[in-house]
């Protein structure tokens, strides 16, 4: 639909435009001394009306030729026949009102079309809808550019607002403060312990920097962040925290989006291991499947006693956010699905099988 | 003339627990009596022992700090403990209630010990502090917590079918059974999600999604039917507030 139509507005102010246009028109045909002021008006008025709508057809005309993908001989042959076919047609409708006019009583027509005023209306039928497509041409480049700085904004903010929230997620407050009081206590009853936790610390938030500046990594290199942060939470949960790996080869080498492993590995110590008094075992299987990478987390949990989080309250927003960055990356493609047993809480991810270079 | 303090440690991290104990060293008038690493246990070593001073952590399993504090309705002698919980510190803060964050200095450790130790000659002003605290709590309530001599019963907020007054404590009506804790029902009334849990009587809270049905009563009183079939009083204020929100 061209777009004046959607505004009611514009559309009046351009028909009023045209009406103007056509009283011109009539000016000129009594100045030419070919009809008195009231035959030229009821003959000028519909038709240049007319010739407003026509030349909005114009729109469709640019519209079919992509302006990336123009070739001169292309334009000169599209625009100059549609200038030629709608000067013809405007003149056909021209003559016919005009004859209409006969029937109405006026001898021949409203006014005297002499082979003069016929080139006359032919030529300014079709330089004028040349125009038209001129003009046209004008405004869908400025509506292109005008769409484009646009979107160019609006990735831009959704850009900074996922690195904002990939620095909160990396950033996690309660693992880095609780890993430094750890830290702080090693260093007087084990000192090598201390060290060792400080560099599995920095090596950790290394790892994690540089993963997340990637689109997609190795799963490979997700399970090595996660042994990294089991390394540390070890030191802190002890006996509490142990966990069971099993990666089929094929899924080693599988392109993933960074982060979605290891914030699953904090929820489940966070709402489940912690709650639990002798804690227990994360079990985290990657198989691949035909076309299919399926990754699964589960891990015990502590009976519900209304404690918000064993609602999967905070397990919610994480796993929504998981949800979200998958949808964008893959929309319909990849499925992330969760589930609170009586005993257990398990997670299940499903992601096309992307194998790149490890 | 310096009384011995007797400590107790509440952390669910062992090296937390671990490096109070080694700030402590330094302090030859407070005496550890006891360790616990979680609120479960933490609440019965309070209500058994009654030490003079807890340190205690504000994210533990079971139980939270708070949530310790309100079963044993303890309001002094306590140090809080936390890693990071931005809820937490802005209630602190707002009630005046000194808090460690880990990491903690020796210094600033030393410093929390003193402060603690003056609270200690002035109890009143600090059990308001502390009781304000537990009775703000930030959030709506979503479980009550009752002690019963050894043990301890959550009972989950949306499993309430009605709370009523009896004198100084609520008789909270859940599954059949009945709880008696010692608190006041205005108090329980402002912890309660005002959208589930409404007062329709002096001496009744009802659980709008336990309403069965509400019926005449007498001339121009109404009564409320619960699921269970409990027939519970309404007033007419209280029939003003459960009208507008069904």
């Amino acid at each position: 639909m061209h777009p004046l139509f959607a505004d009611v507005r514009k559309l009046l102010w351009t028909m009023a435009a045209w009406l103007l246009a056509g009283l011109f028109v009539a000016g000129l045909l009594v100045t030419a001394g070919m009809a008195g002021w009231g035959r030229a008006l009821v003959f000028a008025l519909p038709v240049v009306l007319v010739f407003g709508f026509l030349a909005l057809s114009a729109y469709f005309v640019c519209r079919s030729l992509p302006m990336a993908r123009r070739r001169w001989p292309t334009v000169i042959a599209v625009f100059g026949g549609a200038s030629l076919v709608s000067g013809f047609a405007w003149l056909l409708l021209c003559q016919a009102w005009n004859l209409a006019g006969a029937s109405l009583g006026e001898e021949r027509g409203f006014i005297d079309m002499t082979p003069g005023a016929t080139a006359v209306f032919f030529s300014a039928g079709a330089g004028l809808y040349l125009l038209s497509l001129f003009a046209h041409d004008v405004l869908i480049a400025f509506e292109t550019v005008r769409e484009a700085a646009e979107r160019e904004a609006e990735s831009r903010v959704l850009a900074r607002d996922a690195e904002l929230q990939m620095l909160r997620t990396q950033i996690n407050p309660h693992f880095l403060f609780n890993s430094l009081n750890s830290i702080s206590a090693l260093t007087s009853i084990d000192a090598k312990g201390a060290r060792d936790m400080t560099i599995s610390l920095a090596q950790f938030f290394r790892q994690t920097l540089s993963l997340s500046e990637q689109e997609k990594i190795p799963l490979a290199d997700e399970i090595a962040l996660c042994e990294s942060f089991l390394a540390i939470e070890k030191t802190r949960f002890g006996r509490k925290l142990g966990h069971a790996f099993e990666i089929d080869d094929a899924a080693r080498g599988c392109r993933i989006p960074p982060m979605i492993l290891q914030p699953l590995l904090e929820n489940a110590i966070k709402h489940g291991l912690r709650h639990l008094d002798d804690g227990g075992v994360i079990a985290v299987r990657a198989t691949v499947g035909g076309d299919w990478l399926h990754i699964a987390v589960a891990n015990p949990t502590a009976p519900d006693d209304g404690r918000p989080a064993a609602r999967a309250e905070g397990n919610g927003i994480g796993l929504r956010n998981i949800r979200q960055r998958l949808a964008v990356l893959y929309g319909e493609r990849a499925r992330i699905g969760w589930e609170r047993g009586a005993e257990a809480f398990t997670v299940e991810i499903a992601l096309p099988a992307e194998r790149g270079p490890a | 003339m310096t009384a011995t303090l007797r400590a107790l440690i509440v952390d669910d991290e062992e090296l937390a627990r671990r490096l109070v104990r080694e700030y402590l060293r330094s302090h030859p008038d407070i005496e550890v009596i006891g360790e616990c690493d979680n609120g479960l246990e933490a609440a019965k070593a309070i209500g058994a022992q009654n030490p003079d001073l807890v340190f205690l952590d504000i994210q533990m399993p079971k139980l939270t700090g708070l949530e310790v504090l309100e079963l044993t309705g303890r309001r002094s002698g306590v140090i809080f403990t936390t890693a990071y919980d931005q809820y937490a510190l802005k209630a602190f803060d707002h009630h005046a209630v000194d808090y460690l964050l880990k990491p903690f200095s020796q210094e600033r450790f030393d410093e929390a010990l003193a402060q603690a130790r003056k609270l200690a000659a002035a109890p009143a002003a600090a059990a308001a502090a502390l009781d304000s605290l537990v009775a703000d709590g930030g959030e709506k309530l979503e479980r009550i917590l009752i002690r019963d001599r050894e043990q301890v019963h959550v009972i989950p907020v949306d499993k309430i079918d009605c709370i009523e007054a009896q004198d100084d404590y609520v008789g909270i009506h859940t599954e059949g059974r009945t709880f008696l804790k010692r608190q006041k029902i205005s108090e329980l009334e402002a912890k309660l999600d005002a959208r589930t849990f409404v007062r329709v009587h002096r001496s009744f809270i009802v659980n709008i999604a336990q309403l069965q049905a509400i019926e005449q009563h007498g001339k121009d009183g109404h009564a409320a039917r619960l699921r269970s079939g409990k027939r519970i009083p309404i007033s007419r204020a209280g029939y003003e507030r459960v009208r507008t929100m069904i």
